[in-house]
């Protein structure tokens, strides 16, 4: 990217896995795709070590993949303004460090200043997105919103992710997690969830089905359904069959290797932001556990994305409503009524995964469409 | 110093510097950090608008500023003149009136609002009672309102002639009310 050489971004794990997992992402991408000297300030380096595990959480500086960690302990530092990128991203409305905004303010050339939002599909986003904010000292920032239309920023993605996709042997993958053959014939769901999610109700009609279904869950997800399905500990490796259903634990996979996780199963549950993200990407069928707001504003967001991707998947739709603790009032949930409504729509569901993906290949990708509305602005 | 949140409509803002008065504020959810707003502004020196948007917690000084009641008096190229109760004069730029230049009437009362002791605009009531100096004839019998014709309304400048939007019924040199805020038509004003 011809005008801009360094990019600063901060990030604080608020949602454990979420938050970091799109910021590395992001860096990585912009280190990668577009040659960009990244420097990725965060908080919580333990964190970041579950889904990065060369991550070194007592270091203050470290090099990653071509991207320099910065251990951002807390908002006393004191920064110059030859330390100060081209571009300053604060994630999810992150406050960033008064000295670093003092900083910002001396530069003879005004750094780009972005307050990455959260993804949302509801529609006052498009008013919202790359509108100005003007701050102190003749600071101004840029509100960017991810999305799901062109008057958005577009999704995560790298480059060469569809690409990896469609290479990817599903077989060889899940025979290194460890699965049987009888795991392998049946029907695979990823799990993904926050502790909330009723997946004990689940499980147990899943179990009382008639098809075999194998289920993927990361260590530590959903600990208390797990261990009461397993017996034990529920760590990784842990692996139980009760009726239809095999439960197998899987340790807490690097990105790269959850994406493969996607991509090999037939239905992904899955939770946040970047994982969410990542399940359209793999074009799987995929239900999605939204992070909880106060207010049940989540819903709100939920219900949002579910008119615009599961118009025509009722089954999906309240499946997923049910899920989030979204149903109507005094309405009961019915699981095993839940699944077979969902599974009646096993078809149609993997085409609309597939569509979609399509449909929002075309509005390019968040970190291209962040670099060329920046470029605008110098 | 205010949070965005606690800021209303018509509140005036310092924003680096400069007095803004918020005239719109939408306010949606967004991330779990809170609220986004979504503000349209008017600069008040300078009377040019602007859209911005701010993070709930973003904070701003408030600013009280001094009102005055004042009578129009005259066009004195390229200011006009306003006249206190006590025939003090103030005189304000064209561009800083804004949409108070559509009703703009000799003897007309407003308020002069003041920032760092200069009037640097005007207040208009929020209703305003105008005659209609040129439209096409009435049609009879409509009185739906929900089609609309242009009429032209009297005001201190011919050039500067306001056109609002009345129902197909109203006539030439009807009297009719209409809302400052959004320049609509409200009503036939019958004496």
């Amino acid at each position: 990217m011809k005008f801009f050489r360094r990019l600063d971004l901060f990030c604080r794990v608020v949602d454990n896995y979420g938050d970091i997992g799109i910021c590395w992402r992001l860096a990585r991408q912009l280190v990668r795709e577009h040659g960009l000297e990244v420097t990725l300030y965060v908080d919580d380096l333990a964190s970041f070590r579950r889904i990065c595990p060369p991550v070194a959480p007592e270091v203050e500086r470290q090099q990653l993949d071509g991207v320099t960690v910065r251990h951002w302990r807390n908002q006393d530092g004191v920064y110059t303004p030859d330390e100060v990128a081209d571009i300053v991203i604060e994630f999810f409305a992150v406050d960033i460090p008064p000295g670093y905004i003092d900083a910002m303010a001396q530069c003879e050339s005004r750094p780009v200043w972005f307050n990455l939002e959260g993804l949302t599909a509801e529609e006052w986003v498009e008013g919202c997105h790359r509108l100005s904010s003007m701050q102190p000292r003749g600071l101004t920032k840029h509100f960017f919103f991810p999305g799901f239309t062109e008057k958005t920023g577009g999704l995560l993605r790298e480059a060469a992710l569809e690409q990896q996709r469609l290479q990817f042997a599903p077989s060889p993958f899940l025979a290194q997690l460890g699965l049987s053959p009888a795991e392998m014939a049946a029907a695979k769901v990823s799990l993904f969830c926050y502790p909330h999610a009723p997946v004990s109700a689940l499980f147990e009609a899943w179990q009382n089905g008639g098809r075999p279904i194998a289920c993927l869950v990361p260590e530590g997800v959903a600990a208390d359904a797990v261990r009461a399905f397993t017996g034990g500990e529920g760590g990784a490796g842990s692996v139980a069959t009760r009726g239809a259903l095999t439960v197998r634990v899987l340790p807490f996979v690097p990105q790269p290797d959850y994406d493969k996780l996607l991509w090999a199963c037939d239905l992904n549950f899955v939770r946040g932001e970047d994982s969410f993200v990542r399940a359209q990407w793999a074009g799987k069928p995929f239900i999605w556990h939204i992070y909880p707001q106060d207010e049940n504003l989540h819903h709100k967001k939920l219900r949002a994305f579910l008119e615009r991707y599961a118009g025509a998947l009722p089954g999906l739709a309240d499946f997923s409503l049910r899920w989030n603790g979204a149903a109507a009032h005094g309405e009961t949930e019915n699981w095993p009524e839940l699944w077979a409504g969902l599974e009646r729509e096993a078809a149609a569901a993997t085409e609309r995964a597939a569509a979609w993906q399509q449909q929002m290949l075309g509005n390019g990708d968040l970190a291209t469409n962040m670099l060329s509305f920046a470029a605008t602005l110098r | 110093m205010k949070p965005a949140k606690e800021i209303r409509v018509g509140n005036i803002i310092m924003v680096d510097g400069k007095p803004f008065i918020v005239l719109r504020s939408d306010v949606n959810g967004s991330s779990r950090t809170g609220f986004t707003y979504k503000w349209k502004m008017k600069n008040l020196l300078t009377n040019s608008p602007l859209e911005n948007v701010f993070r709930g917690d973003d904070k701003f000084d408030v600013v009280v500023l001094d009102k005055k009641p004042v009578t129009y008096s005259y066009f004195a190229d390229p200011l006009y003149v306003f006249m206190d109760a006590e025939y003090e004069q103030y005189e304000i730029e064209e561009e800083n009136l804004g949409d108070a230049l559509n009703y703009l009437k000799d003897g007309m009362e407003c308020e002069a609002v003041f920032y760092d002791g200069k009037a640097i605009s005007v207040e208009l009531p929020t209703t305003i009672q105008r005659q209609i100096v040129y439209s096409e004839p009435a049609v009879k019998g409509n009185t739906s309102g929900n089609v609309l014709k242009e009429a032209r309304i009297e005001n201190a400048i011919e050039s500067k002639q306001f056109i609002v939007q009345v129902p197909l019924f109203v006539s030439q040199d009807d009297m009719i009310e209409i809302d400052t805020r959004t320049n609509e038509y409200k009503k036939i004003v019958r004496n």
